[in-house]
């Protein structure tokens, strides 16, 4: 009989025990703390990076999600940090920075002398890349009757069906303007000719978009249930329920391809470890790793290249999908999104 | 008669044996009622009160100046249309609810026994369900290939499939679904406590059913119907899950632009000050509608 009396013993004989066995060796009381978008990344993050660094530096790596860059300023502003490192997108570094939240990038610690500068910023580090691609309904687009453009998303009338977009002004800019003919390497800078130009050709698909998702398990969700046909999504995502045999799938042409970054909060006490982990990410071994779990992509082109012809096919960062992608400035996004961001909301109301 | 006059005897002995007695006896009545209602204060001192200070004080904290946020907000175009799109959401769903909730009040007023419990379970049932679960319930149900699609559909009703989601129309079903309760537990007890004779009696004198009922019971349950009415309607206003998941673009709530200047924008004196703004709304609204209701009257209807 669970009795009021035997309640108070319980929480008694727990909080007890939660002092007289708490694991030593834990800053704060609680282990290092990794917080990922969750889904198909956070899996990945965990197996490639987080399980291997944690037994290489004998540390305990707590992974949770989904990250929230309000929670991050919360956390810092209070001085009560409780995630040491963070996966975040790319604009955040920039968001971050400039409102004091993020430690900044240790390079005595951090080796990134086999790297790629573009991935490197000095509050942050890719580790992983990823793409907002063109997903779509195989049942309603078979194989030779499939979209592979922005054009094709926008031609309602070759490409029947409800869309789905993203619900921010970012990677609809870049889609837009690809629909619009803008060639890839001339999306950026943001000028306002091409943020109008953007804006005109989002009204013209406005009336066939029938979600603006926010969260990222929803265009696949969608597509699935055939309540869209065709919708941006996020790569990983896409491969992840290509893997449960749903009637989903990619392509790669115009792809808006991105990194995962992560950022490591201002105040965390796990400081050090933080940037050790951050180090071990980008270490070769590490994007190896990522390669049989076919979801995110290698940062290093020196681990991209060891990927087997089936693997290539899934990943961004595989010059044979590199040649045909828009690569996401997030310095220029950082930049757009602010100034238009009014402009954006009377999009939407619209 | 006897007592009074003994009980004002006492009173007389009592205050020559001295005031100080009288006083001590107020002190400890202040004591009691100190010790009753402490705990409750210290709460909301601390849990309420405190927090709402730091977050007027937060949208006030803009770089440029105090009001600059209030003033940013009141003068956008795109702002003034959530707000209006909320208030007029919150207060057809609180519409929609009660009238759902009326003929359903009734009818649970009516059972008695076994069947009343059982219909009181399937009302209170849903609250227990976290919200989230609900609303996705919802997105599986009502989707373009969903079973009340299919069902439609098979029963040669529709041609092609209703879009119930992400429109207007998926976040009333949702809403009010969700709100649906607070409507009709108001309602019910007012309809429970309407005096059953009075009904008789103006049966009795020759009223025709519908004299009784717009005469006497509707007036009677009215307080019920205004206290549900106003609790859909204020929760309404601070809905997030089910329009955000229900609703297009269009159908964006104040809740969801805070949300936005929270987690995405990260501008929190303006979030702040959005909050601000609606409670002003809500309170403005609120004192006009107390020269209409007696709006104490009606949130302690018992």
């Amino acid at each position: 009989m669970l009795t009021r009396r035997r309640i108070l013993q319980l929480l008694g004989a727990s909080s007890a025990a939660g002092i007289l066995g708490s694991p030593r060796g834990f800053a704060q009381g609680r282990p290092f703390t990794f917080c990922s978008f969750g889904g198909a990344l956070s899996a990945t993050e965990k197996a490639a990076f987080m399980d291997p660094a944690g037994a290489k530096f004998g540390a305990q790596i707590a992974n949770v999600s989904p990250t929230n860059y309000a929670k991050i300023k919360a956390m810092v502003e209070a001085k009560a940090v409780e995630w040491d490192l963070v996966d975040v997108g790319g604009q955040f570094i920039y968001q971050g920075s400039e409102q004091g939240l993020l430690e900044k990038m240790d390079f005595s610690i951090i080796d990134t002398k086999h790297m790629n500068k573009a991935w490197i910023t000095d509050y942050g580090v890719f580790t992983s890349t990823g793409a907002t691609v063109i997903a779509y309904n195989t049942d309603k687009f078979p194989e030779g009757k499939a979209p592979t453009s922005w054009k094709d998303f926008w031609n309602v009338k070759d490409f029947p069906g409800p869309r789905s977009l993203y619900s921010r002004f970012y990677y609809n800019y870049e889609a837009a303007l690809m629909a619009a003919g803008v060639a890839r390497d001339q999306i950026y800078p943001a000028t306002d000719e091409k943020v109008k130009l953007a804006f005109d050709k989002l009204r013209e698909i406005k009336p066939h978009v029938k979600v603006w998702w926010t969260a990222g398990a929803q265009p696949v969700q969608l597509l699935s249930t055939g309540e869209v046909t065709m919708a941006s999504a996020w790569s990983g995502r896409v491969l992840d329920v290509i893997k449960d045999k749903a009637p989903v799938t990619l392509t790669y042409k115009d792809a808006i391809a991105w990194g995962n970054a992560f950022i490591v909060p201002k105040g965390t006490p796990y400081r050090e470890l933080a940037m050790k982990v951050i180090n071990y990410a980008i270490t070769e071994a590490a994007q190896e790793a990522l390669l049989p779990l076919g979801t995110y992509g290698p940062v290093l082109a020196s681990a991209a290249e060891k990927a087997t012809p089936e693997q290539a096919k899934l990943y961004v960062s595989h010059p044979s999908n590199f040649k045909d992608s828009c690569i996401f400035s997030d310095e220029q996004v950082a930049k757009y999104v602010t100034k238009y961001e009014d402009e954006w909301k009377k999009f939407q109301l619209a | 008669m006897v007592e009074g006059s003994l009980g004002n005897w006492r009173l007389a002995r009592q205050s020559t044996a001295g005031s100080a007695t009288i006083r001590s006896q107020r002190l400890g009545q202040i004591c009691v009622t100190g010790a009753l209602l402490g705990p409750v204060l210290i709460f909301l001192a601390t849990c309420f009160i405190a927090p709402l200070g730091e977050l007027l004080s937060l949208s006030f904290s803009s770089s440029a100046g105090p009001l600059a946020s209030y003033r940013e907000i009141a003068a956008s175009g795109v702002y003034r249309q959530v707000f209006t799109n909320t208030l007029i959401l919150a207060f057809n769903v609180a519409l929609i609810a009660c009238l759902l909730a009326y003929p359903t009040a009734y009818m649970l007023s009516r059972l008695r026994g076994f069947a009343l419990s059982v219909a009181l379970w399937c009302v209170l049932f849903p609250l227990w369900i976290s919200v989230l679960v609900r609303t996705f319930a919802w997105i599986l149900l009502l989707g373009e290939n969903g079973p009340v699609n299919r069902i439609l559909m098979s029963g040669d009703l529709i041609s092609r499939p209703i879009s119930f989601l992400f429109n207007s129309t998926g976040v009333y079903i949702g809403m009010v679904h969700v709100l649906l309760p607070y409507a009709l537990l108001p309602i019910y007890t007012a309809m429970r406590n309407v005096d059953q004779p009075l009904l008789l009696a103006s049966d009795g004198l020759g009223a025709s059913p519908f004299q009784t009922f717009a005469r006497i019971y509707l007036p009677l349950t009215m307080p019920g119907v205004a206290a549900g009415f106003l609790l859909v309607f204020l929760l309404a206003l601070g809905f997030y899950i089910t329009p955000a998941m229900l609703g297009g673009m269009k159908n964006m709530t104040v809740a969801m632009l805070i949300d936005l200047f929270v987690t995405e924008q990260l501008v929190w004196p303006l979030a702040a000050a959005g909050a601000f703004w609606l409670l002003l709304l809500v309170l403005l609204l609120l004192l006009v509608a107390s020269r209409f209701v007696n709006l104490t009257a009606t949130v302690a209807a018992r």
